[in-house]
C-alpha cells in the first residue's frame, strides 16, 4: 500500500512549479497583449499617415495644372472630389506664396486655415495633418493640405478592448489551470498522506488482530484444560474413594490371614498382586489428579541445579546408552516454591517422552536458567503472569511434532505412542503440576527439528532454609498404635471410605465414632465431650464442610484436634496452599500405615 | 471631371456687362497700356505650359541648350515677358526668349508665341511653322485657320486658352490632361 504514488516523484518538483509557471505565463501574454496594442496602434497611425499623405500627393499631382494656371474652378473641381473619402475633414489648396487657393469643407462648420505650407505629417487634436508640396517641372506650385480624422478612440479602445479581453481570458485560463493544478497537488498529497496513514492503521489492526487470536487460541486452550480438569478431576475423586476401600479391604485381608500355610502363602501372593494393581491404579489416579491440579502438593524452597544434580544418576540409568545426556546449569540461579517429588516426576516423564522421541539415540539436555516472562509475553499466554521465573528445559534432538500434536500434546489420554505404550498422561500431569505450582509451561518442536519442553516457574522470594535438601527421608517406623481412651470421631459421607476408616481405626486401637455430615457431627461432640480428635472429609453434604465444622469445632471445643482429608486438594490448598494452625491434612488414598502415623502425630502434635 | 455648362453663367447680367467691358477693353484699348495684367498673365503662361507638354525629343524642348520663347510680330508683352521669365527655369534649363519679326520656319524655339503683323499675319507664321516640333501660341484669334496649338481667350475675366490637341498631335507635341482639362475648348484628342 506503501507504493501508492499519485503523482511519480520525479515529476513532482516540475508540478510544483506550475503555479509559478502559470503566473509568468500571464504576465507575459499581458504584456505582450500591451505592447501588440501599442505596435497595432502605431501600425495603425503609420498606415493613416501614409493613406492621408499618399491621396495629398495624389491631389497635390492633379492640381499641378490648375495652380500653374490660376484655375480655380479646376482646382475647386478637384478638392470637392477628395469628398469620396469620408475620412477627410477638409482640404485645401495652397499656391505658391501659402494663400488659400481652393478648399473643401466636410461641413459648414469646420474650418481650413489661411496659409499653409508643407511639412511633416502631424496629429493635432485626434486629426492628421498632412501637407504636400505641389511641384511641376521641380518648380514649387504651391501646397496641398489635407486634414483626415483619424479613428476615434472609442473605436481604438473597443479594438484593444477586444485584444485585452483574449489576453485577459487566455491569462484567466491558465491562471485557472495553475490554480487547478494547485489544488490537485494539494489533494493528491493529502490523499497520499491519508494512505499512508490507513496503511499504518491497517497494520497496526493487523496485529492487533493476530495477538486477539493468539490470546482467543489461549484462552480456548486454557477453558479446554480447565474443563478436561473438571472432567478427571471429578473421576480420579471417586476413584481414589474406590481404591481407597479396594486398598484398606486387602490390607485388612492379608492380616487377618497370618502366614504359614502354603495355601495362606497363596492366598498372600494373589491379595499382593490385587494391592499392587490397585497400588498402579492409584498412581494413575494421581496424575490425573495431577494434570487437574488437584494432587496434594507439599511445596518447599528448591534449588533445581541440585535437584538436576540428582536427577541425572538417575536419567543415566534410565535412558540407556544411545542418549547422550548434557546439563546447562545456569550460576547464580533463583529459587523456586515447589514439590520436589512432583518437579522430579515431572522431569523423569519429559525425559522419558524425550528418549521415546529418539529411538536411534541422540542427545538429551537438560538445562536452567534465570528467566524473565515480560508483559508481552503475558499478553499472548492466557495463563502467564509476568514476572521472574525459573526455567528448566528437556530437549531432545528427536523427531519432533508437528502442529496438530503441539496443540494437543497436553490433552490427557492423547498420545502419539503405540496402543499400550504410554498412558497419555505424562504431559498432562507434568502441565497440571507446573500449572498449580503458578508456573508455565511451553514446548518448541516442528516435525525432524526435536522438541524442548520448557517448565517455567515462578521465583521464589522467601529466605528458607535449603537443608530440607539434604534431610535423609525417614526410615520406615512400625505402625503406631492408638488405646481405648483416645476417643475419635470419623465424619464422612461415602459409606465404605467411614466404615473403613472406622474398621481400621478400631483395630489401631482408637475408641472410634462416626457421622456422615456436618450436623450429625457436631451432635456426636456435643453428646461425647471426651472426644479428642475430629477426622473428617472436607467434602461434606448437608449444607456444612469439612473446613467448616472443623472452624466450628476449633471455636467451640479448642481442645480438640482436628484432621482433614481429602482426595483433592484444592478446597485444602485454596488458603495460598497452607492450613490453619492446629489443622492437618492427609490426602486420600491413603493406606493404613499412613492412617496411622498421621491420626498418633495429630494427637501427639 | 464634369464641367459645370457654361450656359448657366450667359444667363447673369452681371456676366454679360463683364464680357462687353473686356471685348471694350481688348479692341479699343492700346495693347501695352490697355491691359497689362492680361499681358502679364500671358507673358507668365507661355513658359508656364513646358511641365504639361512633351516635345518629341530634348533638342526640340531646348534648342540651343535653354527654353526658348519666341515671340513673333508687333510684340505687345515687351518687358513683361522678360519679366515673367527672369529667374525662371524649365527643368533645370534656363529660359531665353526671342523675338523675331517674321519667321519661315522654326528658328529654333520651344514655344512659339504667333501675334503677327502687316507682312506676316498670324495664319502665314503658323504655316511656316507646321510639322515642327514647336509649341504654338495665339491670342484670342477667332479665325480657326488661324490658331495655334494654343489659343489664348479670355473668359469670366480670366486669361483662358483653347488647345488644339490633332495640331500638337501632327507637329509631335503631346500635351498633358492636365493641361488639357483645363482648356476652355480641346479641338481632337481626348478633350
Amino acid at each position: 500500500m506503501s507504493d501508492l504514488a499519485l503523482v511519480p516523484r520525479g515529476a513532482s518538483r516540475l508540478w510544483r512549479l506550475v503555479p509559478a509557471i502559470a503566473l509568468a505565463t500571464v504576465i507575459v501574454l499581458l504584456t505582450a497583449g500591451g505592447l501588440m496594442a501599442r505596435y497595432v496602434d502605431h501600425a495603425n497611425a503609420r498606415q493613416e499617415q501614409d493613406e492621408v499623405s499618399a491621396q495629398a500627393r495624389v491631389l497635390a499631382s492633379t492640381v499641378t495644372a490648375a495652380l500653374s494656371f490660376n484655375d480655380r474652378r479646376a482646382a475647386q473641381e478637384y478638392v470637392n472630389a477628395i469628398r469620396a473619402n469620408p475620412q477627410i475633414e477638409a482640404a485645401g489648396i495652397y499656391d505658391a506664396g501659402g494663400k488659400l487657393f481652393a478648399g473643401y469643407r466636410k461641413s459648414p462648420d469646420v474650418g481650413l486655415p489661411a496659409d499653409a505650407q508643407p511639412g511633416d505629417p502631424r496629429f493635432v487634436g485626434g486629426r492628421l495633418i498632412v501637407a504636400v508640396p505641389v511641384t511641376a517641372d521641380g518648380t514649387s506650385l504651391g501646397t496641398v493640405y489635407l486634414r483626415s480624422f483619424t479613428e476615434p478612440f472609442a473605436l481604438r479602445l473597443q479594438r484593444y478592448g477586444v485584444i485585452g479581453l483574449l489576453m485577459t481570458m487566455a491569462s484567466v485560463v491558465v491562471a485557472v489551470l495553475g490554480v487547478m493544478q494547485l489544488t490537485q497537488r494539494r489533494a493528491n498529497e493529502e490523499l497520499g498522506r491519508r494512505a499512508e496513514q490507513l496503511t499504518m492503521a491497517n497494520q497496526a489492526l493487523e496485529v492487533q488482530i493476530e495477538q486477539r487470536e493468539k490470546v482467543e487460541e489461549a484462552l480456548r486452550q486454557s477453558q479446554k484444560m480447565e474443563a478436561i480438569g473438571q472432567l478427571t478431576g471429578g473421576v480420579a475423586h471417586d476413584f481414589n474413594n474406590l481404591l481407597q476401600v479396594i486398598l484398606g479391604n486387602l490390607e485388612r485381608l492379608g492380616r487377618r490371614r497370618p502366614g504359614g500355610s502354603p495355601a495362606a502363602a497363596a492366598e498372600h501372593r494373589l491379595i499382593e498382586a490385587a494391592s499392587r494393581a490397585a497400588g498402579r491404579a492409584a498412581t494413575l489416579t494421581q496424575r490425573l489428579l495431577a494434570f487437574s491440579r488437584r494432587q496434594p502438593l507439599t511445596p518447599k524452597a528448591l534449588d533445581l541445579n541440585r535437584l538436576m544434580a540428582g536427577l541425572l544418576d538417575l536419567l543415566g540409568r534410565t535412558l540407556g546408552e544411545a542418549i547422550r545426556v548434557e546439563t546447562v546449569l545456569a550460576g547464580g540461579l533463583w529459587r523456586v516454591f515447589a514439590d520436589e517429588n512432583q518437579l522430579e516426576n515431572a522431569l523423569l516423564n519429559l525425559a522419558v517422552n524425550a528418549r521415546d522421541a529418539m529411538p536411534r539415540g541422540g542427545h538429551l539436555t537438560l538445562e536452567t536458567q534465570n528467566a524473565r516472562l515480560d508483559e508481552a509475553y503475558a499478553r499472548g499466554h492466557q495463563e502467564v503472569r509476568a514476572g521472574d521465573y525459573v526455567m528448566v528445559s528437556v530437549s531432545d534432538t528427536g523427531v519432533g511434532m508437528t502442529k496438530e500434536v503441539l496443540a494437543r500434546a497436553f490433552d490427557p489420554f492423547f498420545t502419539t505412542k503405540d496402543v499400550g505404550q504410554g498412558t497419555g498422561l505424562g504431559l498432562s500431569q507434568v502441565y497440571g503440576f507446573v500449572r498449580q505450582s503458578g508456573g508455565h509451561v511451553r514446548i518448541d518442536s516442528a516435525p525432524g527439528q526435536g522438541a524442548s519442553i520448557k517448565l517455567y516457574l515462578p521465583r521464589f522470594f522467601e529466605l528458607d532454609p535449603l537443608d530440607a535438601l539434604d534431610t535423609p527421608a525417614p526410615a520406615p517406623q512400625p505402625v503406631p498404635l492408638g488405646n481405648r481412651h483416645e476417643a475419635i470421631l470419623v465424619v464422612e459421607d461415602e459409606d465404605d471410605v467411614r466404615n473403613f476408616t472406622r474398621d481400621t481405626l478400631r483395630e489401631l486401637g482408637y475408641d472410634v465414632r462416626e457421622a456422615a455430615n456436618g450436623p450429625a457431627a457436631l451432635e456426636a461432640l456435643e453428646r461425647n465431650p471426651g472426644l479428642r480428635l475430629l477426622f473428617t472429609d472436607i467434602g461434606l453434604p448437608g449444607g456444612l464442610n469439612g473446613r467448616q465444622l472443623a472452624d466450628e469445632v476449633r471455636r467451640r471445643w479448642p481442645g480438640i484436634r482436628v484432621l482433614l482429608t481429602t482426595g483433592y486438594t484444592r478446597d485444602a490448598m485454596v488458603r495460598q496452599g497452607r492450613l490453619d494452625p492446629g489443622v492437618e491434612l492427609l490426602i486420600k488414598p491413603f493406606t493404613e500405615a499412613d492412617l496411622a502415623r498421621k491420626i498418633r502425630e495429630v494427637l501427639d502434635g | 471631371m464634369p464641367r459645370r455648362p457654361a450656359s448657366q453663367f450667359w444667363y447673369r447680367p452681371a456676366g454679360w456687362t463683364a464680357v462687353w467691358l473686356i471685348a471694350f477693353a481688348v479692341l479699343h484699348a492700346a495693347p501695352t497700356q490697355g491691359a497689362p495684367l492680361e499681358y502679364a498673365v500671358k507673358a507668365t503662361y507661355l513658359h508656364k505650359f513646358a511641365p504639361f507638354v512633351e516635345w518629341p525629343s530634348p533638342a526640340a524642348e531646348f534648342p540651343g541648350g535653354a527654353f526658348t520663347v519666341c515671340v513673333v510680330g508687333d510684340d505687345p508683352l515687351g518687358a513683361l515677358l522678360d519679366r515673367a521669365v527672369s529667374g525662371q527655369e524649365v527643368a533645370g534649363r534656363p529660359i531665353v526668349v526671342r523675338r523675331f519679326a517674321t519667321v519661315t520656319g522654326n528658328p529654333g524655339c520651344a514655344v512659339l508665341y504667333a501675334i503677327g503683323s502687316d507682312t506676316e499675319p498670324v495664319a502665314a507664321i503658323l504655316a511656316a511653322v507646321r510639322g515642327a516640333p514647336v509649341l504654338t501660341v495665339t491670342d484670342a484669334v477667332t479665325d480657326p485657320a488661324a490658331k495655334g496649338i494654343i489659343n489664348f481667350v479670355i473668359q469670366e475675366d480670366r486669361v483662358r486658352f483653347e488647345i488644339d490637341n490633332s495640331i500638337a498631335a501632327a507637329d509631335g507635341l503631346t500635351i498633358s490632361s492636365k493641361l488639357l482639362s483645363l482648356a476652355v475648348h480641346v479641338t481632337g484628342g481626348s478633350r
